[in-house]
């Protein structure tokens, strides 16, 4: 609130709006990360969001795009798939057609499980968590059973895909959430848990458990220094 | 008559044998919105394809192996391939057939089509629920202000972009998306709902004028017909209206 607008971006550079502890905006960095993009982060206080920043998205969410022409994608899948067809190296997405709507499935399968996340953090020992946790095993249990089909590590096949960077950043929310357990009975999903902390990529943009809780307790209790949390 | 025209299959029904070569299966159902965003993808390019009807009130056991819950639309092409979610079947069909293409070739304006889609998504619940609304005698007031708040935003756009057609001055992937909804708003009782909304009349009387869209626009008593029969709970709806 009250910052100057950034200026233009430079050529040869794509920025990106984000905020360190979203899920979402987590997708669109580490896309740009596996591709190697040249990128800058403008980070948005989503608790007290500076007004330019609704001319770069109406809704004012994160995560935007921003190209050095002034183009403005937003909504985070929409971010993921614009860079994986505009920087043609290190594909992300498969070629093939099947293969492609595949992995747009596996993403439709996922889709329940972000609120979910969030009514848990929101309830936390609070309430009795005892229905959400039912939803969670089964969500989790979807996902397990199509890893299980696939006979494959990750769920575009044997390599690291878009797909799994797309529903990777709620994962890491688990251990700091205390629902670690919640993939016990899901042992494919968790060799791949394993399998995306191995990753170079993955493993470049860690999200520490304690700074991740520090910024939860702040973030429900609405507080403006939550986005900043460790800094 | 279109060649999607064919009774539904229900319950006890022989499961259809696998898709010969050098065509692809759709099921659908006549009267589904969604499905026909795929029927218009379908012929707007020209694919081969045969239509499964499924009677959604008698589903047949077996479509439960082409989809987990059994909805439509689901695509099956020859190597047994399933793929459902109307948007991923049409983008599916677009990326895997050559010839004209529906989605621009430019990774932005791309991106510019499915976030304008992401602007749409409440008007097909909306819709519905007017429907089911009216059809019930509920008064839907607050509906239809919400339905007509949605067409504002649509209308912006095309305030914004001075095109005719969403996607820029011809058609393209994001107008068939939309489409099946606006047909839909006369026969549903809720046509009032664009009377304040000029472009958005425009680019439905430009949509009416499109080849595709006319090949497959379903006669308004045919549609009354199965929406008389579906809120009668006749399991016969979905045939309505055809010979024999």
């Amino acid at each position: 609130m009250g910052s100057a607008p950034p200026g233009p971006v430079p050529e040869g550079l794509i920025r990106v709006y984000s905020m360190r502890f979203c899920p979402y905006a987590k997708r669109t960095l580490l896309v740009l990360r596996a591709k190697g993009i040249r990128h800058e982060v403008i980070n948005i206080n989503l608790k007290n969001k500076p007004e330019w920043f609704f001319k770069k998205n109406p809704l004012g969410l994160v995560p935007v795009l921003e190209t050095s022409l002034g183009q403005l994608v937003y909504e985070s899948a929409i971010t993921c798939e614009y860079l994986d067809e505009a920087y043609p190296e290190k594909k992300l997405l498969p070629g093939d057609p099947y293969e492609k709507a595949c992995q747009k499935m596996v993403f439709e399968s996922f889709s329940k499980v972000p609120s979910l996340m969030v009514s848990f953090l929101r309830k936390q020992n609070k309430e009795d968590c005892s229905d959400l946790k039912e939803e969670l095993h089964k969500e989790f249990s979807k996902l397990e059973e199509i890893l299980t089909n696939k006979k494959t590590t990750f769920f575009g096949g044997n390599s690291l895909s878009m797909i799994d960077y797309l529903i990777w950043p709620w994962f890491e929310w688990l251990e700091a959430l205390e629902l670690n357990e919640y993939v016990d009975h899901t042992p494919n999903l968790k060799l791949w848990m394993a399998s995306m902390k191995n990753d170079p990529i993955v493993s470049s943009l860690p999200t520490d458990v304690k700074t991740l809780r520090g910024f939860f307790n702040l973030y429900l209790q609405n507080s403006p220094e939550a986005c900043d949390y460790g800094l | 008559m279109t060649d999607d025209a064919t009774r539904t299959l229900g319950k006890g029904s022989i499961p259809p044998g696998p898709v010969p070569e050098g065509i692809i299966r759709l099921y659908s159902m006549r009267f589904c919105p969604y499905a026909h965003r795929t029927r218009l993808v379908l012929r707007a390019k020209g694919i081969r394809h045969e239509v499964i009807n499924i009677n959604l009130r008698n589903k047949p056991e077996w479509y439960f192996t082409k989809h987990p819950f059994g909805q439509i639309p689901v695509l099956e092409n020859s190597k047994c391939q399933l793929i459902y979610e109307s948007v991923i079947a049409c983008e599916y069909l677009d990326d895997a057939y050559p010839g004209r293409k529906l989605y621009p070739y430019d990774p932005y304006e791309r991106a510019r089509q499915k976030m304008l889609l992401e602007l749409f998504y409440k008007v097909p619940h909306l819709t519905k629920e007017c429907l089911v609304a009216l059809r019930c005698g509920r008064d839907c007031a607050d509906l239809k202000l919400a339905l007509r708040q949605e067409f504002c935003n649509l209308e912006e756009i095309l305030g914004y972009q001075n095109t005719v057609f969403f996607g820029g001055d011809c058609i393209s992937m994001i107008d068939y998306l939309f489409w099946p909804w606006f047909e839909r708003l006369d026969v549903y009782g809720i046509a009032d709902c664009v009377n304040h909304t000029p472009a958005l009349r425009l680019w439905i009387a430009a949509m009416k004028q499109d080849p595709t869209v006319c090949s497959l626009l379903t006669d308004k008593n045919t549609f009354l017909g199965f929406l008389n029969l579906y809120f009668q709970n006749n399991p016969g709806a979905f045939d309505y209206g055809l010979s024999c």
